[in-house]
C-alpha cells in the first residue's frame, strides 16, 4: 500500500495521531513536526520515542497520552536499536505465520541529542539493515532543550547554551560547527531515502515522510524544528523562523533518493542571515561582523549545494569555522 | 516396528550429545522457536550466537538475527521486539553486560520477558578472561530473574524453563540464565537434548498489551511525575518477583516430569542430612565442592554441600531451613564487593543477610576467589578445614579469606 503525495493540508484529513494530552511549550517546533509526521504516516504505525523533549514534555504531569497509535519509550541512546527491534519483531512474526501479513510503519522520533550524539552509533547500525517502512526522524532543535538548553553536536556556531555560555573570555558561545547528520546518514549504502526538512514549506515534511515510508528500505529525515525555549524567541514566530531558516539558506532542504541528490527548495535570491539570527536571543551577543563571517560560510556552502543539485550527486560542503582570528 | 512402539525405547536410551554450554543453550533457543536474536561479540558468551547464526544460516530454524553495534543496542533490540510480541534471546559477558546496564534495567521495569545468557567473566581493567560473578550479580536489584546453571545440561534445561517462567502472565519479568565462563561456556560435556515430550511445555508468547496497531493503542513507559504511579509501578515488579517463586516451582515440576530428570527448584543439596559443616556455592564449581564433600565424608567429617539454583528470586527461606542446623558455613565465592560489610563478597553478604533471620546462626566464612585465578579441590578442602577450626574454637579468626592469593592476605 503506497502512500500518495499530498498537495494541500486539506487532503491530509482531520484525523490526528499525535493529539491533545501533552504539555509541550507554546510554539514548540518538535510538537508541530510530530503532528505532521504522524498524520503523514497514518494509523498503521508504531511510534518509538527516545528520551528528550518529545518524551518528557509529552507526558509527566498527568496520566494522559497524546498518541492515538502504539507508542513506547526507548532510552536516549536506544532509538536506532528500538526501531530495528520493533521492525524485526514484525518481520519475524509475519514470516513465521504468527501474525497476519500487513505493512506496519515503524517511526522513531528522536532529538539531536538522541540521534546526533549518544545514539549515533545505534542509528548508523540500524541503517545498514534492510527493514522496510522503518523511518528515523531527527527533530533538530539544536540543543538538549529538555534539560535546560545544553549544546549538542547540531547546535550552530555562535549559539549560547548553558554548556556554551558567552562570557568575558569566551565571547562566541558555541564554537563548534553544526554537524550535518543527514549527510553522514547518506553515506550508508542501504538507505533508500534521506532528506532534510523544516516546518516550512507546509507540505514538505508530510510528503517526505510518505516518500520515506514508500522507499522500500530504512529511511532518515532530519527536520529543523525551532524551539522558543532554547532559541529565545516569541512562540508566535515558530513558523516564521522555519521559513527564514529556509529562505536565508541557513538550512538547506534536500533529498537523496537511491543515490540521486536534489535540492527541494532553492532560495530565489539568498537573503543574509541577519533577520533570521536577530530574531533569536541565543545569538544576541554576536556582533554584526560575526554574523557577516557566518554569512560568508553559508555562501560558500551554497555554491556546493547548488553544484550537488546540478550534478545530482552529494559534494560534502566543507567550510572552515567562522571563528575570528 | 512402527514409530509408536519405537518411542519408548528412545526414551530409555536418550541420545547423548557432547556439547559445550553455549552449544547446549543454542539448542534450547531453537526448541523455543525464538523470533528475534540480537548479537554482539564478547568472550565467553559469544559461542551461543555463533551457533545460532549457523543454525539460522543452515535453515534449522527461522529467526531475525541482528548484529548490533553494541551491547546497549543488543538489549534495546530484544526489549522492543519483546514489546511487539516476539520471543527474544540476547546475552553478554563481563564489561559487555555493564555497557548494556541501562537497557537491561529498563527491560525489567517495563516488564518484558526477554531471556538472556550471562556468560560470567571478570570485569576489566585489566582485560581478563577469568571467571567472576560480579558482571551478573550487579543486576540483582532491578527485577531480572537470575538462575545459575552447574553444567551444559542444566543450562539447556534452565533456558527452556526461563522462557516458561518469564512469559507467564503472573511474572512477565526478564530472565538471566547465568553460566560460569569457560568452565560451562567452553567445556564440552554429555548433554541429552529434550525429546518430543517437551512439546506443549512452552505455550506461545502472548504479551497482554502488544505494541502492535492490530490491537488497541497502548502508550508504554510514558514519562511520569513521581507522585503519579511511581510507587505502584515498583510494587508491580515486586509482586511479580514474589509470584515468580510459585511459577518456578510449577515449571520445574512439569519439566522434570516430562524429561525424566529431577530438579529441585531452588536449592540442590548433597550430604546435608546430618551435616555440621556446609559448603555453599553456585555454578560449575559445585561439582568440585561435592567431590570434596564426598571425600571428607569418607574420612568421617560431617560435611554437606548446598548450591543455589536461583539468585533472583533469592531462596532465603530454603537456605534458612537447609542451613540453620549447621555450625559452620564455607562460602565458595567468585564475587567481590570492595568496602562491603566485613569486606566480603556480594554473594557472601547476601547469604549472611538471609541467615540473619534464622533461629540459630552458624559461623559463616567467605572464601573469595577473585580475579579469575582458578581454585582447585585443595583450596576447597582448606576452606572446610578453616571453617571447622573456627567452629571448634567457637569464633572465627577472620571472616574473609583470599585462598588463591599469592603473598600475604592482608
Amino acid at each position: 500500500m503506497s502512500l500518495q503525495p499530498i498537495r494541500t493540508p486539506k487532503e491530509l484529513g482531520s484525523i490526528d495521531y499525535y493529539t491533545s494530552g501533552h504539555r509541550t511549550c507554546a510554539g514548540c517546533g518538535p510538537a508541530i513536526g510530530y503532528r505532521l509526521a504522524t498524520k503523514a504516516a497514518g494509523p498503521k504505525t508504531v511510534l518509538l520515542g527516545p528520551t528528550g523533549c518529545m518524551y518528557v514534555a509529552n507526558g509527566h504531569q498527568f496520566l494522559t497520552s497524546p498518541y492515538a497509535v502504539p507508542w513506547f519509550h526507548t532510552q536516549l541512546g536506544g532509538g536506532g536499536a528500538a526501531g530495528i527491534g520493533t521492525a524485526a519483531a514484525f518481520r519475524a512474526l509475519i514470516s513465521k505465520g504468527k501474525r497476519k501479513r500487513e505493512e506496519i510503519n515503524v517511526l522513531v522520533y528522536g532529538g539531536d541529542g538522541g540521534f546526533a550524539d549518544i545514539g549515533y552509533a545505534g542509528l548508523s547500525m540500524a541503517l545498514t539493515y534492510d527493514y522496510q517502512r522503518l523511518l528515523y526522524i531527527l527533530y533538530d532543535n539544536e540543543s538538549y532543550a529538555n534539560t535546560g538548553i545544553q549544546a549538542s553536536s547540531t547546535t550552530p556556531w555562535g549559539a549560547t547554551t548553558t554548556f556554551t555560555p558567552t562570557g568575558k573570555v569566551k565571547r562566541i558561545g558555541n564554537e563548534r560547527m553544526k554537524k550535518n547528520v543527514a549527510l553522514t546518514i547518506a553515506a550508508h549504502p542501504g538507505v533508500r531515502y534521506v532528506a532534510t526538512s523544516a516546518l516550512y514549506p507546509p507540505m514538505d515534511l508530510v510528503n517526505k515522510v510518505r516518500k520515506a515510508l514508500n522507499s522500500g528500505g530504512p529511511a532518515f529525515i532530519q527536520i529543523l524544528t525551532p524551539c522558543p525555549k532554547g532559541w529565545f524567541f516569541d512562540p508566535k514566530h515558530t513558523i516564521t523562523l522555519s521559513r527564514l531558516a529556509v529562505e536565508t539558506g541557513a538550512w538547506a532542504l534536500w533529498e537523496y533518493e537511491e543515490g540521486t541528490f536534489s535540492l527541494t527548495y532553492k532560495p530565489p535570491k539568498r537573503q543574509g542571515l541577519r533577520e533570521y539570527m536577530r530574531m533569536q536571543g541565543r545569538f544576541t551577543h554576536l556582533s554584526d561582523e560575526d554574523i557577516e563571517r557566518l554569512d560568508r560560510v553559508i555562501e560558500e556552502q551554497w555554491k556546493l549545494w547548488l553544484e550537488s543539485d546540478r550534478q545530482r550527486r552529494i559534494i560534502l560542503p566543507w567550510t572552515p569555522p567562522p571563528t575570528p582570528l | 516396528m512402527s514409530a509408536v512402539t519405537a518411542r519408548p525405547v528412545q526414551r530409555l536410551v536418550p541420545r547423548m550429545r557432547i556439547w559445550t554450554g553455549t552449544r547446549a543453550i543454542a539448542e534450547a533457543v531453537k526448541i523455543a522457536d525464538v523470533d528475534v536474536i540480537a548479537a554482539y561479540p564478547i568472550r565467553p558468551y559469544t559461542g551461543v550466537m555463533n551457533e545460532l547464526a549457523r543454525m539460522i544460516s543452515d535453515g534449522e530454524f527461522s529467526a531475525e538475527i541482528i548484529v548490533a553495534d553494541s551491547e546497549h543496542s543488543q538489549f534495546e533490540i530484544a526489549k522492543h521486539a519483546s514489546a511487539v510480541g516476539a520471543r527474544t534471546f540476547v546475552g553478554s559477558s563481563g564489561v559487555g553486560l555493564l555497557y548494556a546496564a541501562e537497557a537491561i534495567t529498563v527491560t525489567a521495569l517495563a516488564q518484558l520477558p526477554v531471556v538472556a545468557l550471562a556468560g560470567c567473566r571478570a570485569l576489566d581493567d585489566p582485560g581478563n578472561f577469568g571467571m567472576e560473578w560480579n558482571d551478573t550479580l550487579v543486576f540483582r536489584d532491578f527485577g531480572w530473574l537470575v538462575s545459575w546453571a552447574k553444567d551444559a545440561q542444566e543450562a539447556l534445561d534452565m533456558t527452556l524453563v526461563a522462557y516458561r517462567v518469564s512469559e507467564d502472565r503472573r511474572v512477565l519479568l526478564p530472565h538471566f540464565v547465568a553460566v560460569d565462563g569457560a568452565t560451562i561456556t567452553h567445556i564440552a560435556s554429555p548433554v541429552s537434548p529434550p525429546d518430543e515430550r517437551i512439546e506443549g511445555f512452552l505455550p506461545p508468547y502472548k504479551p497482554p498489551y502488544p505494541l502492535d496497531p492490530e490491537y488497541e493503542p497502548v502508550t508504554k513507559a510514558q514519562h511520569i511525575a513521581p507522585s503519579l504511579i511511581g510507587t505502584e509501578q515498583r510494587k508491580v515488579v515486586d509482586v511479580s518477583m514474589k509470584r515468580s517463586r510459585g511459577v518456578i516451582e510449577e515449571a520445574w515440576r512439569d519439566f522434570s516430569r516430562r524429561v525424566g530428570r529431577s530438579y529441585p527448584p531452588f536449592l540442590e543439596s548433597a550430604y546435608m542430612d546430618d551435616a555440621e559443616l556446609a559448603i555453599v556455592t553456585m555454578g560449575a564449581y559445585t561439582k568440585d565442592a561435592v567431590y570434596v564433600g564426598q571425600k571428607l565424608r569418607e574420612r568421617g567429617e560431617r560435611v554437606g554441600v548446598v548450591r543455589l539454583r536461583y539468585w533472583r528470586p533469592y531462596p532465603a527461606q530454603e537456605l534458612r531451613e537447609s542451613l540453620e542446623d549447621v555450625k559452620g558455613i564455607a562460602v565458595l565465592d567468585f564475587s567481590y564487593s570492595f568496602g562491603s560489610p566485613d569486606m566480603g563478597g556480594a554473594f557472601y553478604n547476601e547469604l549472611r543477610a538471609a541467615l540473619y533471620e534464622a533461629y540459630q546462626k552458624p559461623l559463616i566464612l567467605d572464601f573469595l576467589f577473585a580475579g579469575g585465578r582458578e581454585p582447585n579441590v585443595e583450596h576447597f578442602e582448606k576452606a572446610v578445614e578453616i571453617t571447622k577450626r573456627a567452629v571448634e574454637r567457637g569464633r572465627p579468626e577472620r571472616l574473609v579469606y583470599w585462598l588463591t592469593l599469592r603473598g600475604e592476605d592482608i
